[in-house]
């Protein structure tokens, strides 16, 4: 105690309390906007089917992550306290996510422009950053990760190998598909979801893989793996062929 | 604005007056001027800290961000697989969480001994539930169904073939997430504990509370946007 009492600089000044109703204010204001991403996330669902129309893609993405950066800065300026603090600390993590937009920003700019080959680099443009494709493996050799021959999954992707697996264990394609709606409809809450997706409005079913009724999209760079993946360029042809009756 | 030095003077209690732990009896390094400098500097350290947190998880959101521009199919189908509502409801329970250690670190400072410690055990629970939803209501199901990283897939519907590098960033992101809750409420508790058995902490002596807190509103950062990233963007 004795050592600090000859510091009398120190009884001049308190550090900042922030008050319990901003506290509060900032908590009821964080769980509004978090109803309100979920609400913009449905009504988006909702507006897609209700009108048959697709929004673009970047007003969900824009919506949510503009909601969570909101949200961000609250915690960072109340919560942590930065707008009570020396700037300093500001500053740092202002700096890091300066950096962390580089880094995202680049990563960006690379995807972007990797359909650009220019005529001098156009003879050594190859299938992904391994190198491997170099040695021109067999098509879809990529997918066949484990080089040991009891595992492999003989060239197939791990999905489609993993499918045919189960296949041979159930004999047919219908004891495939009763298997699966069986084990589907131990979740309990699909039904909940069912409902509530009929209440919307339209016919949406967990029970099938949602990802059935996906909104069919290209890459940035469609057809990049084309010309030495049958299986992409046929993906990308009938990606093609329904896109005009693309809903359902 | 109310400053630390509007705290309540309560006097410690007599087991604890001479006890070199209580906040009371704490001094700082010598190589400090104060102890403000003291406080400061070491709080400018864990916002260094923080920055390197930050640069982890933005790893992880890059990976998410290429992957999710080179196969967008596969990433509207992983986010369908999600259910918004334990996501929802997990965000809520941190954002709850953080209000709480904020409040207690408003408590340290205005020595309210009795409500720091009422503000650090909601939060620890919350920690608990928050856990709890992801491994009951998500890893659990979704690792009984097959969805799992890497080798480990064995889902036999899924659509999409780079659906199995969705899962693995899934779990890889929530995971280390979920590592972090845990550091966080291992340091929580150690403040719970001290603030329980010596009153360690109050106006003049409330660093290892703030900091604490500090990294427990960083675990909530990170998920405000792991929410939006893997359950509602599709």
């Amino acid at each position: 105690m004795s050592n600090h009492d000859t510091h009398a600089e120190e009884h001049a000044h308190g550090h900042p309390v922030v008050s319990w109703q901003i506290q509060l204010g900032v908590l009821l204001a964080l769980l509004f906007f978090t109803f309100a991403t979920v609400l913009f996330y449905n009504a988006e669902s909702w507006v897609e089917h209700a009108f048959e129309i697709h929004l673009p893609g970047w007003v969900n993405i824009v919506g949510a992550m503009s909601i969570a950066t909101v949200k961000a800065i609250l915690v960072c300026m109340f919560f942590m306290g930065l707008k009570y603090d020396k700037a300093l600390n500001t500053f740092a993590m202002l700096f890091c996510l300066f950096c962390v937009g580089l880094f995202l920003g680049f990563s960006m700019i690379d995807l972007d422009t990797r359909d650009r080959v220019e005529p001098w680099r156009k003879a050594e443009a190859s299938l992904g950053g391994t190198g491997k494709s170099l040695d021109s493996p067999p098509i879809d050799a990529r997918f066949d990760a484990n080089p040991s021959p009891s595992v492999s999954t003989g060239g197939l992707s791990i999905v489609e190998f993993r499918r045919q697996q189960k296949l041979e264990e159930k004999g047919s394609e219908e004891a495939f598909w009763s298997y699966y709606y069986k084990k589907h409809a131990e979740h309990q809450h699909s039904a909940d979801i069912n409902n509530y997706f009929a209440k919307l409005g339209y016919d949406h079913h967990v029970e099938l893989p949602t990802a059935n009724k996906a909104v069919p999209r290209h890459g940035l760079t469609p057809g990049l793996f084309a010309a030495v993946d049958p299986k992409e360029a046929a993906h990308d042809k009938s990606a093609d062929d329904h896109s005009d009756d693309s809903d359902h | 604005m109310q400053t630390t030095l509007d705290a309540d003077t309560t006097p410690a209690p007599a087991h604890l007056a001479n006890h070199p732990t209580h906040w009371r009896n704490r001094g700082y390094a010598h190589h400090w001027k104060n102890r403000d400098e003291d406080f400061e500097a070491s709080k400018f350290g864990m916002w260094l800290f923080l920055t390197t947190e930050v640069l982890l998880f933005a790893g992880i959101f890059c990976g998410y961000a290429v992957f999710r521009m080179l196969y967008p199919d596969a990433w509207s189908n992983g986010s369908h697989y999600l259910d918004w509502r334990f996501g929802a409801a997990n965000t809520v329970v941190l954002l709850i969480s953080s209000w709480t250690v904020a409040s207690a670190v408003r408590c340290a400072q205005l020595n309210k001994q009795k409500w720091l410690k009422i503000n650090l055990i909601i939060t620890l629970l919350c920690a608990v539930l928050f856990v709890f939803i992801k491994l009951k209501f998500e890893y659990y199901v979704k690792l009984g169904d097959g969805k799992a990283p890497g080798t480990f897939f064995t889902y036999a519907f899924a659509e999409n073939p780079h659906e199995v590098l969705w899962w693995s960033l899934y779990y890889v992101g929530t995971g280390i997430h979920a590592l972090h809750v845990l550091i966080g409420a291992s340091l929580l508790g150690w403040v719970l504990y001290r603030s329980w058995k010596y009153q360690a902490y109050g106006p003049t002596e409330y660093l290892m509370v703030e900091n604490s807190a500090l990294y427990w509103h960083l675990v909530d950062l990170v998920w405000i946007f792991l929410f939006p990233l893997l359950y509602l963007i599709h």
